[in-house]
């Protein structure tokens, strides 16, 4: 008993001192952190719109070349990014993948309804098979699909409509999900965007 | 003189067995999986092995102070709760002021949890030694393991992009070796370097 008590204790204080160091890191780093996040969201949208930036100007150049507009639609509230040149339109889409969530940014053409570009920032599927969601090679097909209908992910092997894209192979769970999570972030912002 | 005297120093047989004699890589073979991943580029080998030392040094310090504590019944656990708490310190700062090498090494930081050479010094030496030992220890077998792998990805980052930190050094006329920066260019200068090493060290195993 009294041994058991001893490890008890030593554990509570292991607990307490590790739990510690990492709460003091994590208020130390947070705030970079979140700015690291943001700069990689505004990158990721200047490279879709084709601006040159450096990571010394990349506030200044954001706000000279997109104008952020913010729209409320049934309670929820959607950011839209707006090259203010060609008039593309970039949002940050957010869903479950297979085993964790998906998130990145898609751009799409003036009248909302051409893919022009996505990029996946955030994904925890399984790397080498549903990890390529991520890559370039499978994101380059989206660039001219069109999400109305809606966009399909598929797997056969007949010549591809203006609205399909070819799957990942081996990852049918991964392609299935990204298909389902672009298509209902669209909606929903295709919704708050007619409705602006 | 004072050279000859050196090395009968503790310290310096310590600093020695981990980087040559016990190198974790070459001689022990542990902690294989994140050298082949990330020593595609100099910077990352560099990020990581660093990383690793810290990580090492850290746990090493640590259990060696407590080490007259540690009930024997959880020791185990208490070496994997302070040896995750270093590494997820390390993760946090690579992010907030390092994030493109965060973005490179990926899952591998985390993973350092399971690096084995980290595991293997807390039980095989801080548990057993004084604390300045254990940290001259550790600091010996981080640096061991990066110099490995500062070597292989010398190697393999020159061959596949023709570049070394990110300069180039190599003529226009050069053709990436692509494979290089793949998996199996990891496996084949890694061999290559473990078969080297160990015949310049006079490293052989009996069967």
């Amino acid at each position: 008993m009294n041994s058991n008590l001893k490890v008890l204790i030593f554990v509570l204080i292991m607990g307490m001192i590790t739990s510690g160091l990492i709460l003091g890191m994590d208020v130390l780093t947070y705030e970079r952190i979140q700015e690291n996040e943001l700069a990689e969201t505004k990158s990721t949208i200047l490279d879709a719109y084709g601006v040159s930036y450096t990571f010394s100007n990349i506030h200044d150049v954001f706000e000279e070349n997109v104008e952020t507009v913010e729209v409320g639609y049934e309670g929820e509230s959607y950011t839209f990014y707006i090259d203010k040149t060609t008039q593309a339109i970039s949002y940050e889409f957010l869903g479950n993948g297979l085993w964790g969530p998906i998130s990145g940014i898609i751009t799409l053409n003036s009248t909302f309804d051409t893919i022009e570009r996505i990029t996946v920032l955030v994904q925890q599927e399984t790397p080498g098979l549903g990890g390529i969601v991520a890559e370039r090679s499978f994101l380059d097909q989206f660039p001219g699909v069109k999400m109305i209908p809606e966009l399909l992910i598929v797997k056969d092997s007949s010549p591809n409509q203006d609205n399909e894209v070819d799957s990942i192979t081996g990852a049918t769970g991964t392609s299935t999900a990204f298909m389902n999570l672009l298509n209902a972030s669209y909606q929903a912002h295709k919704n708050a965007w007619d409705n602006r | 003189m004072r050279w000859i005297r050196i090395k009968y120093t503790k310290w310096y047989n310590i600093l020695k067995d981990g980087i040559s004699k016990n190198n974790p890589i070459v001689v022990a073979v542990l902690g294989i999986c994140s050298a082949l991943a990330v020593t595609n580029r100099v910077e990352n080998a560099i990020a990581m092995g660093l990383g690793v030392t810290f990580v090492v040094m850290a746990s090493s310090l640590m259990i060696s102070l407590i080490r007259n504590f540690i009930p024997a019944k959880v020791r185990m656990v208490t070496y994997m709760v302070v040896i995750s708490t270093f590494v997820i310190l390390f993760q946090m700062f690579l992010e907030a002021y390092f994030p493109s090498i965060a973005k490179a090494l990926g899952a591998y930081v985390g993973l350092i949890i399971t690096n084995c050479i980290v595991m293997g010094r807390a039980e095989a030496f801080a548990a057993k030694n004084p604390v300045k030992y254990s940290i001259i220890d550790g600091f010996a077998s981080g640096m061991g393991y990066m110099l490995v792998l500062v070597l292989v990805a010398s190697v393999r980052e020159i061959l596949a992009f023709g570049t070394f930190l990110n300069m180039n050094v190599t003529p226009d006329s050069w053709v990436n070796w692509t494979v290089m920066a793949m998996a199996p260019g990891g496996f084949f200068v890694l061999g290559l370097f473990i078969w080297g090493i160990r015949e310049l060290i006079k490293h052989y195993e009996t069967a």
